[in-house]
């Protein structure tokens, strides 16, 4: 374990660990910090429940189905022009 | 060359099942992205009929089982910059560090360590906070932490670095965080914090 991290580079390194971003190598060296540092851990639980969020609320809009329906017919038309 | 065009031989010039097969499953996150751009749901409507009108016509220049969403959302946020958005671009408040708020975890850790305050706001509510977001900060948040886009993508797609993404992503994560902070605070949904003194 000589090489391991310190909480400001595990800090620096949170959201793009959260969001899988890193290369494997730079991942692991967040997780093992993560592991046994209980601060840091707790501030990536904090960020998860933000980032969760945002893509739980997101998820709850789809395109409605009178557009799709005038999409489908916009461009069948187009299909029909050539 | 590509299988789809042979289904298609008797009418080389149009899209078909290929663009329906790869398009169309994208309306969803196109909707919600021009709902974003826009904060206007009949121009969001508008935006997303543009955007696939524009994608069936250039169809051909599209490299078949390549990123067909990140194509698409090039076509929606080009559409919207040249002729939805009224003014250009003004160089907005994004390179100005006196705006950055800190990180709000040091400031709730003791009240909501875990975060839970996030999702006891209403959707309406966040989706406005995120709206009232500067617009090239509200864009990346919306393409990468609502839409799952990765650092990668969105930077193809807005033709900018990924270190300015990474950038404009940690600003807009802070200024979201404190907004939705700020309203659950006013709203009793979390206690607000005794002001120290010194
Ligand atoms: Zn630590």
């Amino acid at each position: 374990m000589g090489d391991s991290i310190n909480c400001r580079e595990a800090h620096a390194r949170l959201h793009d660990y959260l969001k899988q971003e890193l290369t494997p190598e730079l991942a692991e060296e967040v997780r093992a910090h993560l592991e046994k540092c209980r601060p840091c851990f707790k501030e990536a639980r904090f960020e998860q429940s933000f980032l969760v969020m945002l893509a739980t609320t997101s998820r709850k809009t789809s395109c409605p189905g009178k557009l799709r329906e005038k999409i489908l017919t916009a461009l069948r038309a187009e299909m029909e022009r050539g | 060359m590509q299988p789809g065009y042979i289904l298609s031989m008797a009418e080389p010039t149009t899209a078909g099942p290929q663009f329906d097969a790869e398009a169309l499953p994208h309306l969803d996150a196109l909707y919600r992205v021009a709902l974003r751009l826009t904060s206007d749901p009949s121009q969001a409507e508008d935006l997303v009929q543009d955007t696939m009108l524009k994608a069936y016509r250039a169809w051909r220049q599209y490299r078949p089982g390549t990123n067909a969403r990140g194509w698409l959302l090039t076509i929606l946020r080009n559409t919207f910059i040249n002729d939805y958005r009224r003014r250009k671009l003004e160089p907005v408040a994004t390179d100005i560090e006196a705006v950055e708020p800190h990180a709000l975890y040091r400031h709730v850790e003791e009240v909501d360590p875990e975060g839970a305050f996030f999702s006891q706001i209403v959707d309406d509510k966040v989706l406005e906070a995120v709206d009232a977001l500067p617009p090239d900060f509200r864009e990346v948040l919306v393409l990468s932490d609502m839409e799952g886009m990765s650092y990668g993508e969105i930077a193809e797609a807005l033709h900018i670095p990924v270190g300015t993404v990474k950038s404009r992503l940690f600003r807009a994560r802070r200024q979201l965080q404190t907004a939705l902070y700020q309203y659950a605070v006013e709203t009793g949904i979390i206690p607000a914090r005794e002001t120290h003194h010194g």
